[in-house]
């Protein structure tokens, strides 16, 4: 751990003094920032209620634990493995959001939004997948397929020219939908969505496409951010979205690339095993 | 269907499950005609690498008959009779078009199980854990394989099975790890291990142009297959006083030009030396397979090159140092079988490879506890076991 940048409470309270303009609707398509967007007051809100930061920061905190234990449990090598990462993860949870700070040219932004009732989570990831960024783009616009990639946690439909429907468990039993449309579109490089006035799960995303050096094909970057709603059903959804930070947006790009290079994407479904019934995935 | 399925710790049972079908587009479905054990799996069956869950199906190297296709599978067609890699491989990522099948981008379901760990994920393999995709294993009837274009091997006319099972997994492995020292004439290939991967590796070292090949070992029958089935000189390190003074003095006090570890070090428990202490009493077995691994960086002569088969986890108290100072290259992998199958194949055809000596014994799958027990206790001369599901 010695080697990672250790970030000093003074450093953490300058970078959420340095408020920058937020970049609420401004997608950066040139830019390398991963953006946190806090609301002021965030921590003064103190024990009232946890933002949704706080909630991925022990979601990381807790899957770092589940790894420690079963890495200990198991007594091994590749245990001991487990263990460190899980160790590792327990670091991340518990000292704040390190992933920007670790990539050269990538810095840490946390807007402060005045006035809004709750705080947003964005989720930004990339791959990168080998074929032209045209081509990609093309199929990124495939109603089919879209369903296809956001089918781990979204159903989604599409319902007219650059409109889709979105339906996505939520907690507590309930569905969250709403409706998103294009609202900015450069074939072959970007495209970007937002849902429509007065959606449950307020959010808004966008999809990047840029060459990559050599023979690697196109860059896929891939921006989701959720607004939730308050209190304990916003914190439960956005567990649900992705406990992990930028899970979410990593596996819908997993998904994607799986598709769009090889037409199908690896799973477990219908996995004969000696449990539940004879199939478990 | 019936199956062999890990139900926990040193507890294998065959079950009955439910039959695989086609699931994506691009899978087919094998009858499988023979599986073989694999040392790699005793460091699951014996707890050591995290991710079994209870009642999933183990085995990895397999050969069968095609019996259904998925409907964008072009080459591969029904009746076909095949030999697959262990490492399930898409054919179509950055990895597999230059040849490093085993770090397929697609064909793993579990990443985020392998990614804290690794960084970034490997291929899928056939029941081998959850971190490695969690697929069904090949000890069963039948075996679903995704992406049965790029991943079953047509099997050449007049070919036994025995002959053929061995290039799933060990033969390639092998092969690649003797290909990693890349290998100039007049050279010698030290390696340690004279298991299936090992005997493998040694005879494969001699395809590729080695002078002289040294298997080293400590339990006889292997040493005598590694010299009379392969031709190589041997070292029982429990006999000898030092394995490294041995090794300089069979090459004019250099050292081996390749040093290839095909043991793994499943005895070496954790990084700390207690629990490393505590473990090297608790499994006597294993106890000097971590060894294998400095031996080998220690004997190889300088500006040499290590090649590393076994599994290895995390490892504490590595010789980094001995590496860098001596110059040594060092390569390895899990096996890139897609890269190796066609001229692994040609090898058998012409007569050069024959590895059907590994399989020392057989069982049907009903019996595969038993195979697995003789083959883990190295009971019986054991090599490997072949089981015959169908």
């Amino acid at each position: 751990m010695a080697d990672k940048p250790q970030e000093s409470p003074a450093s953490r309270s300058r970078t959420t003094r340095g408020a920058v303009p937020p970049a609420d609707t401004s997608p950066g398509r040139g830019g390398h920032d991963i953006e946190v967007a806090r609301r002021p007051g965030e921590r003064e809100a103190g024990a009232g209620r946890e933002t949704a930061g706080r909630v991925r920061q022990m979601a990381s905190a807790m899957v770092g634990g589940a790894l420690l234990t079963m890495g200990l449990q198991s007594r091994s090598l590749g245990g001991a493995a487990m263990a460190l990462a899980g160790g590792g993860l327990i670091y991340r949870g518990t000292r704040g959001r390190t992933l920007a700070g670790r990539v050269p040219g990538l810095r840490i932004r946390r807007a402060v939004v005045s006035g809004a009732p709750a705080a947003k989570t964005v989720l930004e990831r990339s791959i990168t997948i080998q074929k032209p960024a045209s081509e990609l783009y093309r199929l990124w616009r495939v109603a089919e397929n879209l369903s296809k990639v956001m089918g781990h946690f979204a159903d989604v439909t599409t319902t007219g020219p650059d409109l889709q429907h979105w339906k996505v468990q939520g907690p507590f039993g309930r569905t969250l939908e709403w409706d998103s449309h294009v609202v900015e579109e450069h074939p072959g490089e970007f495209l970007r969505w937002e849902s429509a006035e007065g959606a449950e799960l307020p959010n808004e995303g966008w999809v990047r496409f840029r060459p990559a050096p050599a023979d690697w094909g196109t860059v896929v970057t891939l921006r989701f951010r959720f607004q939730p709603p308050g209190g304990a059903l916003g914190d439960a959804a956005m567990k649900l979205l992705g406990g992990v930070p930028t899970t979410l947006a990593h596996k819908t790009l997993k998904r994607f690339k799986s598709l769009v290079e090889t037409g199908e994407i690896a799973t477990t479904r219908h996995n004969p095993a000696a449990r539940e019934g004879g199939y478990a995935d | 269907m019936r199956a062999l399925c890990w139900n926990g710790i040193n507890d294998l049972r065959v079950e009955t499950v439910g039959d695989p079908g086609i699931v994506n587009p691009h899978d087919a479905i094998v009858k499988v005609t023979m599986s073989t054990t694999c040392g790699s799996d005793l460091h699951f069956i014996d707890g050591y690498l995290p991710t079994m869950r209870q009642g999933d199906i183990i085995g990895h190297e397999f050969m069968g008959e095609v019996v259904d296709v998925g409907r964008d599978v072009t080459k591969v067609k029904k009746g076909d009779r095949v030999v697959v890699p262990s490492f399930i491989c898409c054919g179509q990522c950055w990895y597999c078009q230059h040849d490093l099948y085993s770090l397929c981008d697609n064909t793993n379901p579990k990443a985020e199980l392998q990614e804290p760990v690794f960084g970034y994920p490997t291929a899928g393999i056939y029941g081998y854990t959850h971190a490695f995709g969690g697929y069904a294993g090949a000890h069963a009837q039948y075996v679903r394989v995704p992406h049965a274009d790029t991943d079953c091997f047509q099997v050449p006319e007049g070919l036994k099975d025995e002959q053929v099972i061995f290039l799933s997994d060990a033969a390639p492995t092998g092969y690649m790890g003797a290909d990693f020292c890349g290998i100039q004439p007049g050279q010698t290939v030290a390696v340690w291990g004279c298991g299936g991967v090992g005997l493998m590796a040694q005879k494969s070292a001699f395809l590729l142009g080695a002078e002289r090949v040294i298997g080293i070992d400590r339990f006889p029958e292997r040493l005598k297959l590694a010299r009379e089935k392969v031709g190589a000189e041997t070292i029982n390190y429990e006999e000898v006083d030092s394995v490294l003074d041995v090794l300089q003095e069979l090459t004019g006090g250099r050292g081996p030009d390749a040093c290839i570890d095909a043991v793994g070090m499943e005895a070496h428990g954790t990084g700390v030396e207690y629990a490393y202490d505590r473990t090297k009493q608790a499994l006597r077995l294993h106890s000097d397979r971590g060894e294998a691994l400095r031996q080998a960086i220690l004997a190889c002569r300088k500006g040499g090159t290590l090649s590393v088969l076994g599994v290895y986890g995390v490892m504490d108290k590595f010789p980094i140092g001995t590496i860098m100072n001596k110059g040594l290259t060092v390569r390895a992998a899990q096996q890139h079988g897609q890269k190796y199958l066609p001229r692994l194949l040609e090898h058998v055809v012409k007569g050069e490879l024959d590895p059907s000596f590994l399989a020392t014994h057989r069982f049907s799958l009903e019996d595969a506890p038993r195979g697995y027990e003789l083959f883990k206790k190295k009971l019986d001369g054991c090599v490997r076991a072949v089981f015959l599901p169908n």
